[in-house]
This record gives C-alpha cells, sequence and structure tokens, in this order.
C-alpha cells in the first residue's frame, strides 16, 4: 500500500508538472504576443536622439516587419513574359576588355572582381587560342541556387539568377556548387564604400556591394527593365555580344544594333554550351572562335606537353 | 659608363623614332607595285561594295560621309585622301595583312573578293573615272496597311518628281518587327510598276502573348524617308511562354518555399517517433496492471 501510495504521488507530481509547464509556457508565448493587455507598466526606451524616456507598457505594439521589401519582391518576380538569352560570338574577341570594365563600373566592383572575365583558352595541344569572355551562364537548372540556407539566389522566371544581398549570410555554399566559378565574393570594403554609403540598395544591380556577402552577374537586371542591353553587350566594340528574349526568337548585337533570329544564329554557327553533360542548362551560348579577323596576343601556358 | 648611357639613349631614341615612323602605315615597295588583275567595271566595283558594306563599314563608315567609328588612328574614310595614297597593291597588300586595330583578310576575304574591294574603293579615286555613280538620295512617301486574315502587308510608294509625287515603281521595301532591343528584318520586296508592293509575313514569324506584331516599314537605299510604324497588327504566331521553375527544384530553405514531400516525411517521421514512443508508454502502465494480479 505504501508503495502504491508514493507511486500515486509521482505520478500526481508528473502530471502537474507537465499541466504547469504547458500553462506558463502558453503565458509566456501570449505575453510575448499581446503587450497591449498589460498596462501600468513602464518601460524605458531610448530615443534615436539619444534620450531615456519612459513609456507606458500598453503603448507598444509588435513590430510587423514584412521579409521581403517592395523592391526585393519585385526583383525577384522578374520581367513578365521574357526569357533572356545571351550569344558570345568567340570569332570576334579581340581581348578589348571594355565588357569588364563597363561591367566593373556599373555594379561597383573591386578591380579584382569580375561578374564577367575574358579568358585566354586553348582546348588541345596543337589548336589555336582564343578569347574567351565567361559571365554568368544563367542555368535552368542551375546548381547555385539549391544549395543556399537561406533563400538569399533564386531563379527568377526571366531566366536570371539572382542575388539578394540583403540575405545573403556570406556562407559561400553556391561558390562552391557553381561548376563556372562565376560568383565572386567582397572579402574586403567594396569599391567606393564610403562614397555610397546609406544608398537603397538596389537587387536588380547588387549595388552598393555589401562586405561579407556573395555578388554575381544578373545581366544588368536594370538596364533590362529599362529596356536598355546589359552593360557589357552595349559595350562591346567588336560586335561580340547577342542578346535577346527566347520566346520572341531575337537577338540584338550590342555594337552594331542588328537585330536577327535567335535560333538560326545558333543553328547556322553551330553554337554550344559550356558544360552542357552537366545537365545545368546555360542560356549563354558560344560561337565557336573560328575565322578569326585578329591574331592571338595572350600568352597560353603549355598545359598540353 | 657615359657611353653606356649614350648608347641607352641612342637606343631608346631609334625605337621611339621607329615607332613614330610606324604610325604612317606604308607598305613594302614590292607589294606595292603589284597590279589589280581584277577588271576595274561596274560588276566589280557593285560585287566590292557588298564586301564593303559587311566586312569593313562598321569601322570605316558610308564612304564619303567621313562617319568613321571614332577611334585610334581613326579609320580613313573610302573617298579621303589618305586612302587614295595608297597604290592599288599597296591596299591590297594592307587589306590581306592587316596591323594594329585594322585586321587581317588573308583568311577571312577570298584574293578575288580583296581585289574587288580595291575596284571599289578605286571608284572614289579623284583620278579614276567612276564608273558606280549614286545619285543623290531621292525623296519619297511611304503607305502601308496590314492585312490580319492573310497576314499581308500591303506598301504603297511614291516619289518626288519636282514637286508632284508620282508612283514608285522596282523599289526595294523592307519589312521589320519591332522586338526588345532592335527591329528584326523579316523579309524584302519590289513595288510593281503601280508603287505596290506585297509581302505575307512567314507563319512562323513569332509576335507577343496574343500574336500581335509592330511592325515598321522602310525603302531600301536610295531614297530619302523616315521608316513607317504600323499598329501592332495580329499576324504573328502566338508567344509561348515556359515555365521556368519547377516547385521540386528549389531547396526548402525558407516557409515560402516549403514542400509537402519533405513537410510530410518529416511530420510523419516525428509523429511516428512519437506514437511509438506513447506505446511504449502504454505498455509500461499494462506490465503494471498485470503485476497487481
Amino acid at each position: 500500500m505504501k508503495s502504491n501510495s508514493r507511486r500515486k504521488f509521482m505520478k500526481t507530481l508528473g502530471t502537474s508538472l507537465g499541466v504547469a509547464g504547458v500553462v506558463g509556457g502558453s503565458s509566456i508565448l501570449s505575453s510575448c504576443n499581446n503587450v497591449e493587455s498589460v498596462s501600468g507598466d513602464k518601460i524605458q526606451l531610448l530615443t534615436s536622439s539619444g534620450e531615456l524616456v519612459e513609456v507606458d507598457k500598453s503603448m507598444l505594439k509588435p513590430a510587423d516587419l514584412p521579409s521581403l521589401s517592395e523592391n526585393q519582391k519585385k526583383g525577384r518576380e522578374g520581367i513578365p513574359g521574357k526569357s533572356w538569352v545571351m550569344v558570345i560570338d568567340l570569332s570576334k574577341c579581340r581581348n578589348a576588355r571594355k565588357c569588364m570594365s563597363a561591367c566593373q563600373n556599373h555594379h561597383q566592383l573591386r578591380p579584382e572582381q569580375h561578374h564577367i572575365n575574358v579568358l585566354q583558352m586553348q582546348d588541345a595541344e596543337h589548336t589555336a587560342p582564343y578569347y574567351m569572355p565567361k559571365p554568368c551562364q544563367h542555368c535552368d537548372n542551375p546548381p547555385c541556387t539549391k544549395v543556399c540556407p537561406v533563400n538569399a539566389t533564386f531563379k527568377r522566371e526571366d531566366g536570371i539568377v539572382l542575388i539578394d544581398n540583403e540575405r545573403c549570410i556570406g556562407c559561400r555554399f553556391c561558390i562552391a556548387a557553381c561548376p563556372y566559378s562565376a560568383r565572386v565574393f567582397n572579402w574586403f570594403e567594396p569599391k567606393d564604400a564610403d562614397k555610397y554609403k546609406g544608398v537603397t540598395y538596389n537587387i536588380e544591380a547588387n549595388v552598393p556591394q555589401k562586405k561579407g556577402t556573395v555578388s554575381k552577374c544578373l545581366f544588368s537586371a536594370d538596364r533590362l527593365r529599362d529596356g536598355k542591353l546589359p552593360s557589357c553587350v552595349s559595350a562591346c566594340p567588336n560586335g561580340v555580344y547577342w542578346f535577346g528574349d527566347r520566346n520572341e526568337d531575337a537577338v540584338t548585337n550590342g555594337t552594331t544594333q542588328e537585330t536577327t533570329t535567335f535560333s538560326t544564329l545558333i543553328k547556322d554557327n553551330a553554337a554550344y554550351t559550356l558544360m552542357e553533360e552537366l545537365g545545368t542548362k546555360p542560356r549563354v551560348y558560344y560561337l565557336p572562335p573560328k575565322d578569326r579577323a585578329f591574331p592571338f596576343e595572350g600568352e597560353i601556358d603549355d598545359h598540353h606537353s | 659608363m657615359n657611353n653606356k648611357i649614350n648608347l641607352l639613349i641612342a637606343v631608346i631614341l631609334f625605337i621611339s623614332a621607329s615607332q613614330i615612323r610606324g604610325q604612317e602605315w606604308i607598305a613594302p615597295a614590292d607589294k606595292a607595285s603589284v597590279s589589280n588583275p581584277s577588271e576595274y567595271n561596274l560588276a566589280n566595283v557593285k560585287k566590292g561594295k557588298e564586301i564593303y558594306q559587311k566586312n569593313c563599314k562598321s569601322c570605316h563608315g558610308d564612304a564619303g560621309k567621313y562617319n568613321a567609328l571614332p577611334l585610334v588612328p581613326v579609320p580613313p574614310d573610302v573617298a579621303s585622301e589618305i586612302m587614295h595614297s595608297n597604290t592599288e597593291g599597296g591596299l591590297f597588300h594592307k587589306i590581306t595583312a592587316g596591323k594594329g586595330g585594322m585586321p587581317q583578310f588573308e583568311t577571312t576575304l577570298s584574293e578575288d573578293d580583296r581585289w574587288r574591294l580595291v575596284n571599289y574603293i578605286m571608284n572614289y579615286n579623284p583620278n579614276v573615272e567612276p564608273v558606280l555613280v549614286e545619285a543623290p538620295p531621292v525623296k519619297a512617301k511611304i503607305m502601308a496597311s496590314v492585312n490580319e486574315v492573310n497576314k499581308q502587308v500591303e506598301v504603297f510608294a511614291e516619289f518626288d518628281n519636282n514637286g508632284t509625287f508620282e508612283k514608285l515603281a522596282d523599289a526595294e521595301v523592307i519589312v521589320s518587327a519591332k522586338k526588345t532591343f532592335g527591329n528584326l528584318v523579316i523579309g524584302k520586296a519590289l513595288t510593281d510598276e503601280n508603287g505596290r508592293a506585297l509581302f505575307t509575313i512567314p507563319e512562323s514569324h513569332i509576335g507577343d502573348e496574343e500574336g500581335y506584331v509592330k511592325l515598321v516599314v522602310a525603302l531600301g537605299e536610295g531614297y530619302e524617308v523616315a521608316a513607317l510604324d504600323l499598329k501592332s497588327a495580329k499576324v504573328g504566331k502566338l508567344k509561348e511562354i515556359p515555365k521556368l521553375i519547377k516547385g521540386g527544384e528549389i531547396l526548402w530553405s525558407t516557409n515560402e518555399n516549403i514542400q509537402p514531400w519533405l513537410l510530410f516525411s518529416y511530420l510523419g517521421a516525428v509523429g511516428g517517433a512519437w506514437l511509438a514512443i506513447g506505446y511504449i508508454i502504454f505498455l509500461i502502465f499494462r506490465i503494471r496492471k498485470y503485476s497487481k494480479l
């Protein structure tokens, strides 16, 4: 009988503790949500001008902060009905690097940071070297967006892969996931950080850049919204870039302003995409470096022998 | 020591002097003296013009208009003095070999074509009788209407004959469509003796989501007329907008990207664990119940 009563005691104790826990927990939770209900209590607050003021607790209301600002929402939706593509004619590129400087100016990048980079290529031992501009490939099946733990980088319906520097926590998983090395990290204070202090962040241009976050090519999404070609496309003096909407099957050359049919351009010139075996489905097409009018003036290390 | 410095200065002076001289591009004498094997006639000059428009115009601009690209050094105009200070062989050599900003055309244009290009340049030489004389542009007027049923554009062209507008026959009409960043040429048609041209828009042409196309009609070379912007007409194929993003391809990193299968399997696993614990507790109670017996 004695042991039985002890058991009974333990049982009631356990039950009452559990009930108390639930009641206590829910009351703490409800007190967080309803500050208004508690009145009479005073609380000290620091104003923006640096003064300490005492206000009644009933004056306080829980803040309702939207998780995304209007600008960020707009940047996530993309431009309706469009599907941007870029065609890079390797036979025209002569390493003028005007695309790179235009891009760095537009996106406030340091000289060592590249959203687009002109590479010196040689595919095999006896083949001719050539120059290859390499922006983000804006894959239709992007590996980078899928590893982001905070949903900072994403793909829009118009095909652009963007990054939101306000959400980015700088973990650099996306840099590791990208097979094209298209992303850069702001290791240091960005270029002209003082000049752009307090400027509203523009998600469609990644400006102003933020230290400790990732930045990448975004096809100059802010310029596209204004009906202009991306910075690199407009800056090229040699007619390397074609840019346009795949849905309407037309691309425009940034130098000559000539417009042509996208599907014929890539078919007639046997265009290819980079590392298509990875299944990333890039939307940057390359026309082979055939019939180059300019001699190669770079240096290629002899990796092949 | 002094001698060495003097020598160094002399070498530097020599190099810089040769570079200054290098800015003035002179073809080697043996190349400059080569004579043109291609005959200087209208056919060759016309062909040369075609090649020029395709390969050279983007930098050198239109002949006689001095509208070359502002490069350093500026590409000389076809009608300029600098251009005609060269012999025919010299021009051929420069087109073939290229230098600095001027690309080589040895691998991209055939030898015949390069000589035809020289013929075209010689057409603007002050000492040579021109064979291809371009008349000043004629003032013209165009009217156009679109038939949405037949998907046809009907164009009427007139030209200014000393104050009176008359029907323009045998003129090239260029029909293009407005795209996001520029006008895409759809096709060309010739006007008949009534100044009328009929152009059928190809079935494969893509319009907007509802099939509307903004057409632009212009006249070919030799006429002074502003391109005519037509109202958007329903003559194109419907633009398809494929959905790019599939739900399952996004990582479940935030609440907005929640994926039902992941959510249910997670809740199922957690719920299952609680059920198992509950069952064990239930069994413990049953053991106690049996122990009373």
